[in-house]
């Protein structure tokens, strides 16, 4: 083939997936859009909220918690070899309280949520698509964007800051455990450090990206949800897409707002 | 008298597929008006045309003389308050009990909306006794006849039926068919049924549509359906393979 030829096909093949990002991206501001506008104004329905509230934050906390606990001492462990290097063991309780507070226990947390809370959400408002039922939600009276959407949005934004501080307590008890327990730390000399490098600022900043995370997991669920056709493999689709979208505008998100953060 | 709906020149396509092409067609008020026609012909879509859950992209929507093509928000919202629709596979919430789905649009307290529900569900011949269990504790024909009652419950002013008796057997098609006409009978609803049941058009219909590659190419009374003169409906209506419907089948 000659080359520009090659080059033009190449020029297309680009042209064409920037193109399709560009237009998800439209679709997706235009969902969270007529979400938020919807929100401003009743119906609203505060037993989805609780019910969703319940579902997102309460039920996930033993996953989010586990995790945490066993990150934080694996934390542990790690800084305390790789301070050893340095002679900077004692290190460990101040590394590991910034680590789990500013980074892990967010970011963690957000993970966990969003492969438990991201998929069921596109797998439910997926399947009520499909079988009609959101076309029958319009027929009802009742608007699925504020009977559907705009709770798990809500909900997941409300709890998430809260599951991310349990997170955080847990991520720094695992640290603590292991190292009062198998790295010979005197435990009121490492919660005295602790308490002395956990900072205010980290703490509210884990909390604001907790919340951005819960918008991103919620939004991602309903959106793949809502949009989801084609039968059950369709609905499984909308469920993988949700949860890999999560995921990327999680750690994306994580990235911007370390950097807003921490780097200025 | 103007009729209660009035469709002219409908038209939408999804991509290059052209769905509908130009659909014509008047329901008068209180009138059971059945389109018949093949899969893929576009039944559902003008249905749902008409509800404002797809937007067409060209023609005119008129109830009760009013264009509502171009209703949004709180006004599409009212407008849509005026319809209740049977869906195809009866679209029951499955998280709800029974009665909350019936009750689903109406106000009120708990226990108005719980009577009102059991007053709908023997509307529809089931007993008290289903309102509090879920939709796949019940059967095909009782999820239809639970998604009947929900339909009526908010007594709309027009009733779309999207395939009423698909996947039932003939006897509980047949009563599915009996209720439908008795309530619209009962309750003067004018009523749009879709379907490719023959037997179900006959029971419900006052009049006939026949919908074919986007277009109505016939219409009128049930009473003339086997004499149709149209070589569409006559074939549909047989239910032969020879006729000028050809379906899209590879020469083997």
């Amino acid at each position: 083939m000659n080359p520009v030829t090659t080059l033009a096909h190449a020029l297309i093949a680009l042209g064409s997936v920037v193109i399709g990002l560009f237009g998800a991206i439209g679709r997706l501001a235009r969902f969270a859009l007529t979400v938020l506008t919807r929100l401003v104004r009743p119906p609203w329905y505060p037993a989805q909220l609780f019910e969703q509230m319940l579902v997102i934050g309460y039920f996930s906390l033993p996953v989010v918690g586990l995790t945490a606990l066993f990150t934080g001492s694996a934390l542990a462990q790690q800084i305390y070899i790789g301070g050893s290097l340095f002679n900077a063991a004692s290190t460990v309780p101040a590394v590991t309280v910034i680590g789990i507070v500013r980074e892990l226990g967010p970011v963690l947390g957000g993970l966990m949520v969003a492969g438990r809370v991201a998929s069921a959400m596109a797998a439910e408002i997926g399947t009520m698509r499909v079988t009609e039922q959101i076309d029958a939600l319009t027929t009802l009276r009742t608007d699925p964007y504020r009977y559907l959407v705009g709770p798990r949005i809500v909900a997941a934004v409300l709890v998430m800051p809260l599951l991310v501080l349990v997170s955080n307590a847990l991520g720094v008890m695992g640290g603590w455990l292991l190292a009062t327990q198998r790295l010979g730390f005197n435990s009121a000399a490492y919660l005295n450090t602790t308490a002395q490098y956990l900072k205010w600022d980290d703490v509210s900043s884990s909390m604001v990206k907790a919340a951005v995370f819960g918008f991103f997991i919620a939004l991602m669920g309903c959106y793949h949800g809502y949009h989801s056709s084609g039968g059950a493999a369709g609905v499984g689709r909308a469920t993988t897409n949700a949860v890999v979208s999560a995921f990327i505008l999680i750690l994306l998100s994580n990235l911007i707002i370390t950097v807003i953060v921490f780097a200025a | 008298m103007t009729a209660k709906i009035a469709v002219a020149g409908l038209e939408k396509h999804f991509g290059p597929k052209v769905v509908l092409d130009g659909i014509d067609l008047e329901v008068a008020a209180g009138e059971s008006m059945v389109i018949i026609g093949g899969s893929g012909t576009g039944k559902s879509v003008m249905i749902k045309c008409i509800l404002g859950l797809i937007r067409p992209d060209a023609g005119s929507i008129r109830v009760d003389g009013q264009e509502v093509t171009g209703l949004r928000g709180a006004a599409l919202a009212d407008y849509q308050a005026r319809f209740g629709m049977l869906f195809q596979g009866g679209a029951l919430f499955d998280s709800l009990p029974v009665w909350r789905n019936v009750s689903f649009a109406l106000g009120g307290s708990a226990a108005s909306r719980r009577a009102a529900a059991i007053d709908n569900l023997a509307r529809v011949g089931m007993g008290a006794d289903v309102a509090d269990l879920r939709p796949s504790e019940l059967s095909g024909g009782m999820q239809k006849r639970v998604a009947l009652a929900r339909a009526i419950a908010a007594r709309p002013e027009i009733l779309f039926f999207d395939e009423p008796t698909t996947g039932l057997d003939p006897i509980m098609a047949d009563v599915i068919n009996d209720l439908i006409r008795t309530l619209v009978t009962d309750l003067k609803i004018t009523a749009l049924t879709i379907t490719h049941d023959m037997a179900s058009a006959r029971k419900i219909a006052d009049r006939v549509a026949m919908l074919y590659q986007g277009r109505i190419v016939w219409h009128g009374s049930r009473d003339v359906l086997d004499v149709s003169g149209n070589a569409f409906v006559d074939q549909f209506v047989h239910g032969r393979a020879e006729g000028p419907i050809q379906m899209q089948l590879r020469k083997l």
